[in-house]
């Protein structure tokens, strides 16, 4: 019996020394996670339902869109579009660092004015300035420069309004932004700087600006977007943009579904290339951040594109 | 290499000349109430080191940052090379210099900073040739010396890394090639090897004692008291604003005569 016994515990001992040798040699099977699966089906079948009730019903009138998408007429307001984001936005930033800089400067006068602009012209919607702006004559009718006299009523152009209003409201939000970028920079740098014999506007412009830029170009990136649609805007004032194009024709064919999608997808389009564009502008300013290099464009989208499976870690700096 | 800075003198261990490339007279900074420098007189001879030692809050940074102008002086005055720093002489009261005199004469001070402050957008070898290029050296001669000079602190073929990808005493190292890349007349440490990994203090402390040894100059802000007895010709005990003690490190460090001196010794030692 007790031979017997302690040829049993000799026999487990073995086992407990092999167990140890198999778990060694096991092949690690990754835990199932069926409730995954699950979700992705369900959310596939709702896509799948929406997107062959967009394509099957005939009241999107897809042969209209395709009709109108490049008339000239549309080609126009999109032009339109384009360049008054593109004034805007670059006049709006010029004006916005400036307002940055006076913020952070310690001349009390400067800083006072600059939070007072910032936090007036925050205040007040976009569509609220525009028609101030354009109703400029009956608060000033005249404007006398000396040389010259300027009749308001003639000087600002509905686009002119449009303009100025949008350019003070970009210039106020991305003050804002710039201040907090600028703010991230460690106060070290400048006086590094300074110590190697560079002068204010160059310490500004080389050492401090670049190191701001990977927390301006984000929230700009938004920024920008959001002004371009916010463009539309001027379409209360009959000025003719890629809204008011459509809203031309479908006043007169009473197309409304199909003209809106039009001017929806050149939307989507024109967004899409300022996204692609802000993600070469990060790539750029994240030089000598993180020891890994930068992902390529195609690594970023197959990352965002990819439903199933190992999410590779790919970090956009 | 010997060309690039003043020629190292023949006895390391008696360096400097009798003249005082800094002078500093009656030298006050206040933040506030808090009087941080209360009327600091200090020479420092030219191609000399000086150590500053004290407890924290004793006011050794604020008077090396007073130095180059960092910090603007409340009362007193600091002279390099004969030219007062940050302010013109007019009559009875000394006027402060317009920024772009100030920016001129710190580029003749170079300055090492506790956390390396490197610029990190920009390579080792963007980092050092700044300076220079501000100083309007052609960018060809710049990197020239700049690979130079990583050669010289050990970091040779590291031109086209970025300083994240660096250890933190490599970083420091290139930081110093950075500051003495202009051939400054002086250069202030401050507290360079602090923020360091221990194992990297020993390869900090090394390319300083090189550069010491080349007769530059050197206003140092440290603990370390090894570095202080080896290599420092004047040690300047600080406290609460004032200097309680100075003199050659066989005095100070070993037969200290202030009580604060003496309790602070044994505390670091």
């Amino acid at each position: 019996m007790s031979a017997q016994a302690s040829l049993e515990d000799a026999v487990q001992a073995l086992e407990r020394r092999a167990g140890d040798e198999q778990l060694v040699a096991a092949r690690l099977v990754a835990r199932r996670k069926p409730g995954q699966w699950l979700a992705a089906g369900v959310v596939l079948v709702i896509v799948a339902a929406g997107l062959y009730s967009v394509l099957t019903n005939p009241h999107f009138q897809w042969n209209v869109v395709r009709y109108f998408f490049f008339r000239p007429s549309i080609m126009l307001g999109l032009l339109t579009t384009i360049w008054l984001t593109a004034a805007v936005v670059v006049v709006g930033y010029a004006f916005g660092i400036g307002v940055a800089v006076m913020r952070l400067s310690r001349n009390p006068v400067l800083a006072s004015v600059s939070f007072a602009f910032t936090w007036f012209f925050r205040s007040v919607p976009p569509l609220v300035q525009l028609l101030l702006w354009s109703n400029l004559g009956s608060l000033y009718p005249t404007i006398h420069l000396g040389f010259t006299t300027i009749h308001t009523t003639h000087a600002v152009s509905d686009i002119g309004a449009a303009f100025i209003g949008l350019t003070i409201d970009v210039a106020a939000f991305s003050a804002e932004i710039i201040r907090g970028g600028l703010l991230s920079v460690d106060h070290g740098q400048a006086e590094a700087a300074k110590s190697l014999g560079l002068g204010k506007g160059r310490i500004f412009r080389r050492i401090v600006l670049p190191q701001a830029m990977p927390a301006i170009v984000p929230a700009s990136g938004n920024m920008v977007i959001g002004m371009l649609k916010a463009t539309a805007i001027i379409s209360v004032l009959s000025a003719h943009d890629l809204l008011y194009s459509v809203q031309l024709i479908y006043s007169q064919n009473y197309l409304i579904i199909p003209l809106l999608l039009v001017a929806t997808i050149w939307y989507v389009i024109l967004t899409t290339a300022l996204s692609i564009g802000q993600y070469f502008v990060e790539r750029h300013y994240a030089r000598g951040r993180g020891g890994r290099s930068t992902p390529t464009w195609w690594q970023v989208a197959r990352a965002n594109l990819r439903p199933f499976g190992v999410r590779r870690e790919v970090a956009v700096a | 290499m010997s060309d690039t800075i003043a020629p190292a003198p023949e006895a390391t261990s008696q360096r400097g000349t009798d003249r005082a490339l800094v002078r500093i007279r009656g030298l006050e900074k206040h933040f506030g109430l808090n009087r941080v420098l209360r009327g600091i007189d200090l020479d420092v001879p030219e191609g000399s080191v000086t150590v500053l030692l004290g407890p924290s809050g004793s006011g050794k940074s604020t008077l090396l940052r007073c130095v180059n102008h960092l910090e603007r002086p409340d009362g007193g005055f600091v002279e390099v090379g004969g030219e007062i720093i940050g302010f013109r002489h007019d009559g009875r009261v000394l006027r402060e210099l317009p920024d772009r005199a100030v920016t001129r004469q710190r580029a003749r001070i170079g300055m090492v900073f506790q956390q390396f402050n490197l610029f990190p957008h920009k390579t080792v070898l963007e980092n050092i040739i700044e300076g220079q290029l501000v100083a309007g050296v052609r960018r060809k001669d710049a990197a020239a010396r700049g690979s130079e000079l990583l050669e010289r602190v050990g970091l040779a073929g590291r031109e086209d890394s970025y300083p994240r990808q660096l250890s933190g005493g490599q970083q420091q190292r290139v930081a110093i090639a950075r500051a003495v890349a202009n051939r400054p007349e002086l250069i202030l440490f401050d507290e360079p090897t602090s923020a360091l990994d221990p194992e990297m203090v020993g390869e900090v402390l090394g390319v300083m004692k090189d550069l010491a040894a080349t007769g530059l100059t050197m206003i140092v802000v440290t603990h370390e008291i090894g570095f202080a007895r080896e290599v420092a010709d004047q040690v300047v005990f600080l406290d609460d604003g004032v200097i309680a003690e100075s003199g050659p490190p066989s005095d100070v460090l070993t037969r200290p005569r202030n009580e604060r001196a003496r309790d602070f010794l044994a505390a670091v030692l």
